[in-house]
């Protein structure tokens, strides 16, 4: 069998797997676990977008909260101050990432390395600081609370987020779109366009590869997948706040990528799930759990380099003899 | 005969040095070498015809197109493409994947949707590009695992698949065995069947093999410009140049 061919397999396993937690968290009388897990998928789909841009083109972003943010303002506003129904303050959540972060790549993708880190750290601090002071719209230091309209509303038939399972079953279906639209365009022209960015710029713009716009291009749409899990994060807890666009949650997407496997697919949600259920078994017995966080990351780092996902597939491909 | 490129009174200064300092010429069609000792300006002026470097002074023309101040991947477009005197390729992705990028970039090289393993188009331009250069049975090694000969054949490879009007090549046989360097010098011969090169050489026998025609720079500045023959016999050559070889 071919490394592909057990990746594609094990793929479909944890799809199935998920589709039918629910049901096995009921079953085992641990339904707590199933918000866990709800949250678990939305900050997969954020380690996804600072994986985009670092694993894929190449570009450390340490300012990717700030495009959360907008995706919780974005649902927080419309539902609150626009009386907006939930597919459309949706709608407004991402348009807001990707419009904000069609403006800040302007800037930020002539830059790479260190100087590209901060002026990713600096846009975010900067509206951070505004979502704090701006109190009428976003509600300053208490931020926005709301009641989350329905999924669904069709004659007899209405799906609402305050089920647990009719919840988990949104946001899996909705991430779940988010990651098969990212394997797509990693097999695209597009997707080797920021490959070869990543692998040398120079050598991309002396065979015709418009090398800024390619990584405005993944910036926005790491910006657009940001911004649909905050979105996806909003409605989850009703809420939006300024906390979640400080530069510490852009950092824990860097730490989740590394740690799962920067520039593979699955490998950053992968990492998220793992310090998450880390944080929620530990954080409650031990009060310095990050110490176990960081004793980890490193770990990783140092034997797999290339991070779990990474090492895993170095070891299938010894396997697999290719 | 109608020049590809074209260079008039082109400069470039690093701080106090001119590195590349008036130089006025043409490249037309075949093989011209461009030779001169280490630090004359060669890399230098491949960079200002590429792109990857802005001009101090001069204009520069290419397929009759003022292109001075294009970018390089604008320059590329147009059917400029060169190779670097470090070789470098995308070392994280397959030898096929390079050529497939480069050979990709004329036609919507940014479309996200259709899967790149479809474009049965592209592929065959790459690979027609790698079997020109004898790559074809390492298509699927990594290219980053490649023997540094086989890198600096990958180059020319990716380059070619661009299906450029002029090829730029800086020292494609350094560090190549006798054997190597043989069978890339008659590669670079039957592409310049369809291609016009630029060819920047340090070993003399590949230059006088190849060569149409020979551009001397020294110090920044074209020292001679001819047939290998005449270029041969100059005597101001020869004591710049030529003389400085027999010595070492
Ligand atoms: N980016 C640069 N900055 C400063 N000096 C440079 C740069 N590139 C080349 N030079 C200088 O310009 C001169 C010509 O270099 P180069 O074009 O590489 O010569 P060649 O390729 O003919 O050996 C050298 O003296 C070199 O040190
Ligand atoms: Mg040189």
């Amino acid at each position: 069998m071919s490394a592909l061919a057990v990746n594609r397999g094990l793929t479909a396993l944890l799809l199935a797997l998920l589709m039918v937690a629910p049901w096995l968290l009921a079953w085992m009388e641990s339904e707590f676990w199933l918000t866990v897990l709800t949250e678990i998928l939305i900050w997969g789909l954020f380690a996804a977008s600072a994986n985009l841009l670092f694993g894929q083109v190449g570009l450390l972003s340490f300012g990717q909260a700030l495009y959360f943010g907008f995706g919780m303002y974005g649902v927080a506003i419309g539902i609150d101050r626009f009386g907006l129904g939930l597919w459309p303050a949706m709608g407004l959540g991402v348009a807001a990432a990707i419009v904000m972060a069609a403006c800040a790549g302007v800037v930020a993708v002539r830059l790479t390395w260190h100087y590209f880190a901060i002026i990713t750290v600096v846009f975010s601090l900067i509206f951070y600081f505004l979502a704090l002071r701006l109190k009428p719209i976003t509600g300053g230091d208490d931020g926005l609370s709301f009641a989350a309209p329905a999924i669904m509303d069709l004659g007899g038939l209405r799906l609402s987020l305050t089920d647990d399972a009719t919840q988990y079953w949104f946001v899996l279906l909705i991430v779940a779109l988010a990651f098969a639209v990212q394997a797509r365009l990693r097999s695209s022209a597009l997707g080797r366009a920021f490959a070869a960015v990543r692998e040398g710029e120079r050598k991309a713009a002396l065979l015709g590869i418009d090398v800024l716009r390619v990584r405005w291009i993944a910036f926005v749409i790491a910006g657009g997948l940001a911004g649909l899990a905050g979105a996806l994060f909003a409605l989850y807890g009703r809420y939006a706040s300024a906390t979640h666009m400080y530069y510490t949650v852009s950092g824990e997407a860097v730490v989740w990528t590394v740690l799962g496997g920067a520039g593979t697919l699955l490998g950053p949600p992968i990492g998220a799930a793992l310090l998450i259920l880390v944080r929620e078994e530990l954080s409650g017995i031990w009060e310095h759990y990050p110490l176990i966080v960081g004793a980890l990351t490193i770990a990783v780092v140092v034997f797999a380099p290339k991070g779990i996902a990474g090492g895993w597939n170095a070891l299938l491909a010894r396997v697999t003899g290719r | 005969m109608s020049a590809v490129l074209e260079l008039d009174g082109v400069s470039r200064v690093f701080g106090g040095l001119r590195a590349v300092d008036g130089v006025t010429l043409t490249v037309g069609s075949g093989i011209t070498a461009l030779i001169g000792p280490n630090g004359a300006g060669k890399t230098t002026l491949f960079n200002l015809m590429s792109g990857l470097l802005p001009v101090s002074a001069g204009r520069i023309r290419f397929r009759g197109q003022d292109i001075t101040g294009l970018s390089a991947h604008r320059r590329a477009r147009l059917g400029m493409a060169r190779t670097l005197q470090i070789k470098q390729v995308f070392a994280g992705l397959t030898v096929l994947d390079n050529a497939w990028i480069a050979a990709r970039q004329r036609h919507r090289p940014l479309d996200p949707f259709r899967r790149a393993s479809r474009d049965r188009v592209t592929r065959a331009a790459a690979e027609e590009a790698l079997d020109a250069m004898g790559l074809l049975p390492l298509a699927a090694r990594e290219a980053g695992s490649l023997a540094y000969g086989d890198v600096a054949l990958l180059e020319i490879a990716m380059a070619l698949a661009t299906r450029p009007a002029l090829l730029l090549l800086d020292e494609p046989v350094c560090g190549m065995s006798p054997a190597e360097t043989e069978r890339t010098v008659a590669r670079i011969r039957a592409v310049s069947a369809t291609t016009d090169v630029l060819i920047v050489e340090h070993d003399m026998d590949v230059v006088f093999g190849l060569a149409d025609r020979v551009i001397v720079l020294a110090e920044g500045r074209v020292l001679a410009d001819g047939p290998p023959a005449a270029i041969a016999r100059n005597p101001q050559v020869r004591e710049a140049y030529l003389g400085e070889e027999d010595a070492a």
